[in-house]
C-alpha cells in the first residue's frame, strides 16, 4: 500500500481480538522480518491482532534519497494507522531505532498509544542524536573500506558480511545517516511527560550501559527489564523471553 | 510421512523458490536439499516473510512458515536449507 507517498510493505496478522499491537524494526540492516519470523505469530495466537511494516528506505519499502528525519517516521506511521482504520489506542513494540519511533510518536500522538515496549531504544533527545550522529558516520566510513566486509566475515561469519554489505547499499545511497539524528528532537520534560505505561527492555552491555535506569526512572509509568551480560541484539538472541515479556504486558494493559 | 510425499513436496517447495529468486541457475546452482535460503540463494530474511506468504498460499493456513521460524534458534534460522522449509510442508500437509 501507499503510505505517505511511498509503496509500504505491510504484513498484517488480524486476530478479530481487541488489542492491537504494531511492530517497529530498526534501523540498517532490520525490516519487518525481524518481529514477523519471532514475535508476531505468538502474538496473533493471543488473540492480538498484530501491524508489521517496512519501515522507509528498509526491506521492501520505496527507498528515496531524502527523507528520513524521525518527523517522516513519524507521519508514516500516522498515515498506516488512520489508512488502516485502526481507531483503537495501540500497543507499540520497538527494537533499537523502531523504540525511539515509538517515543516520538507517543509524544505527537498520545491518545492513539495504549502502551510502549521499547527493546534498546531511547527516545530521541539531544544525547540520542549526538549518540546516533557518532555511530552513524562511524558506520559510514567503516563501510565505505572495502577490506572491512573481509573483517566482518573473519569474526562474524558470511551472514553477517551480507547484513552489512545490505546496509552499505541503504546508508550510501540515501541521506539516512545525515537526516536520521535531525530529529526533531524531543525535551526530556516531553519524555517524562510520556502517560502511557512504558517498558523498557535493555541489554546490560547494550547500547545504554552505561546507566540503566535513567530512562525508566523519569517515565511516569515507566518499568526496567534488564538481560545480564546481553549486548544490544536483544530481540534476535533473547526472542523467546522477550515474547514472554511482550505478552504478559499486553495482557496487563489491554483496554 | 512418505518418501513419495517428502519427494514432491520438495519439488513444489522447489517450484515455488522460483517465484522468489526466478531460475536458480541464474545463479549458477541447482537447488537441492542442501541449498541454503540466505548464502546459497543470496536471499534476504524480509524474503522469508515473502515465502511464507507464498507457502500458505500454495499449501493453506496450516503451513505457517513464521509460526516455525519463531520457535527456532538464530543460528538454525541463518542456516536454513530448502530441506528443512520442505520437511517442515511435509509434515503440515502429511495425508493421515
Amino acid at each position: 500500500m501507499t503510505v505517505n507517498g511511498l509503496r509500504t510493505n505491510v504484513q498484517l496478522v488480524p486476530a478479530g481480538g481487541t488489542e492491537t499491537v504494531v511492530f517497529l524494526h530498526g534501523m540498517g540492516t532490520d525490516s519487518l522480518a525481524s518481529f514477523y519470523l519471532t514475535l508476531a505469530p505468538p502474538v496473533a495466537a493471543a488473540g492480538i491482532d498484530v501491524i508489521s511494516y517496512d519501515l522507509r528506505g528498509h526491506g521492501k519499502t520505496e527507498r528515496p534519497e531524502r527523507g528520513y528525519t524521525l518527523g517522516d517516521f513519524v507521519a508514516d506511521l500516522d498515515d498506516l494507522l488512520r489508512q488502516l482504520g485502526v481507531d483503537r489506542p495501540v500497543h507499540l513494540v520497538g527494537n533499537s531505532f523502531g523504540g525511539t519511533l515509538a517515543y516520538s510518536y507517543a509524544v505527537a500522538q498520545p491518545a492513539r498509544v495504549r502502551s510502549i515496549v521499547c527493546i534498546e531504544s531511547e527516545p530521541a533527545t539531544e544525547v540520542w542524536a549526538k549518540k546516533m550522529s557518532v555511530i552513524l558516520a562511524h558506520t559510514v566510513r567503516f563501510l565505505q573500506v572495502e577490506e572491512s566486509f573481509a573483517w566482518i566475515e573473519a569474526n562474524f561469519g558470511a551472514h553477517h558480511r551480507r547484513l552489512a554489505r545490505m546496509a552499505a547499499e541503504r546508508i550510501t545511497s540515501t541521506k539516512m545517516a545525515e537526516e536520521v539524528p535531525l530529529g526533531p528532537l524531543l525535551t526530556w520534560e516531553q519524555v517524562a511527560a510520556i502517560g502511557c505505561p512504558v517498558l523498557s527492555i535493555l541489554g546490560s552491555h547494550g547500547y545504554q550501559a552505561d546507566d540503566l535506569d535513567a530512562l525508566t526512572s523519569l517515565l511516569p509509568h515507566g518499568e526496567l527489564h534488564v538481560f545480564e551480560g546481553q549486548g544490544h541484539s536483544v530481540l534476535v538472541e533473547q526472542h523467546r523471553e522477550v515474547r514472554e515479556l511482550v505478552l504478559k504486558w499486553i495482557g496487563r494493559h489491554a483496554a | 510421512m512418505t518418501t513419495d510425499h517428502a519427494s514432491a513436496v520438495f519439488d513444489v517447495v522447489a517450484e515455488l523458490l522460483t517465484e522468489l529468486v526466478g531460475d536458480a541457475e541464474v545463479l549458477g546452482i541447482e537447488i537441492t536439499p542442501d541449498t541454503t535460503f540466505h548464502e546459497d540463494l543470496q536471499l534476504e530474511s524480509i524474503d522469508l516473510v515473502t515465502f511464507a506468504s507464498i507457502l500458505a498460499e500454495h499449501f493453506g493456513a496450516d503451513v505457517n512458515l513464521a509460526e516455525y521460524l519463531a520457535e527456532q534458534d538464530l543460528d538454525d534460522v541463518i542456516g536454513l536449507t530448502v530441506g528443512d522449509i520442505a520437511r517442515f510442508v511435509g509434515e503440515r500437509t502429511c495425508p493421515r
